[in-house]
């Protein structure tokens, strides 16, 4: 599938979890370099999993709270 | 108006700040952190750097967090509503592009262009064309951003 047949990026915030991405994105580095993604990603949004920017479950010992 | 606005001058310009509009998207501090220093009261010095410096981070700023003026009569003006014009149309632009995620240094996930939100609770959230999403655990505006990453000493960058 390529780019343009992808649909439209949606960001789906999982209750006390990562933050899903699917869609049509591209994940970068604050100075630009692209980092390769699959088509649906879970970034880490509780600031503890050991392989960011993606999720490893550590939300769950950090107790993230929505 | 912000209730919260504030402004910091030098003897050129005045810089305002409306802390409701900023999306902490962290450019000014990452590329000038001699004027704009989150830790410092006040957060902006005016005379760390020079005003055409300041107004070439206020110009990267990619809300109308950040907007100046010119204090003299005479000099060419750009007054807060006409950079926040400018600001908006480059947004527009941003429309049917693809979502750019940015990992921002020791900061959120900064995107920008088409996309939506869902909320945790299965809800739409607000459309917009930017937003900041917290990656350190600690906001209080939940799934955003509201700065807690510095009170937090959160580190991580991929660069």
């Amino acid at each position: 599938m390529d780019n343009n047949s992808k649909k439209k990026a949606e960001f789906r915030v999982l209750k006390n979890g990562p933050l899903q991405v699917t869609g049509n994105f591209t994940l970068k580095c604050s100075e630009g370099k692209v980092i390769d993604t699959k088509e649906m990603i879970f970034l880490c949004r509780c600031g503890g999993s050991a392989n960011k920017p993606f999720c490893d479950g550590s939300h769950r010992r950090v107790g993230l709270r929505d | 108006m912000d209730p919260n606005e504030r402004k910091y001058a030098n003897k050129e310009i005045t810089v305002h700040w409306k802390p409701s509009t900023c999306i902490h998207a962290t450019t000014c501090y990452r590329e000038l952190i001699e004027v704009f220093n989150p830790r410092n009261r006040p957060w902006i010095n005016m005379d760390g750097a020079s005003t055409e410096r300041i107004i070439d981070i206020v110009r990267k700023c990619p809300t109308d967090a950040l907007t100046y003026e010119w204090n003299e009569d005479g000099k060419v003006s750009e007054k807060p509503p006409e950079s926040g014009l400018s600001k908006g149309s480059r947004l527009e632009e941003a429309k049917d592009q693809p979502a750019e995620i940015r990992i921002m240094k020791n900061g959120p996930y900064v995107v920008e262009g088409d996309f939506t939100i869902i909320g945790s609770d299965g809800q739409g959230l607000k459309q917009m064309l930017m937003i900041s999403f917290c990656r350190c655990g600690a906001s209080e505006e939940m799934p955003f951003c509201d700065g807690s990453h510095r009170i937090e000493n959160f580190t991580n960058s991929c660069d």
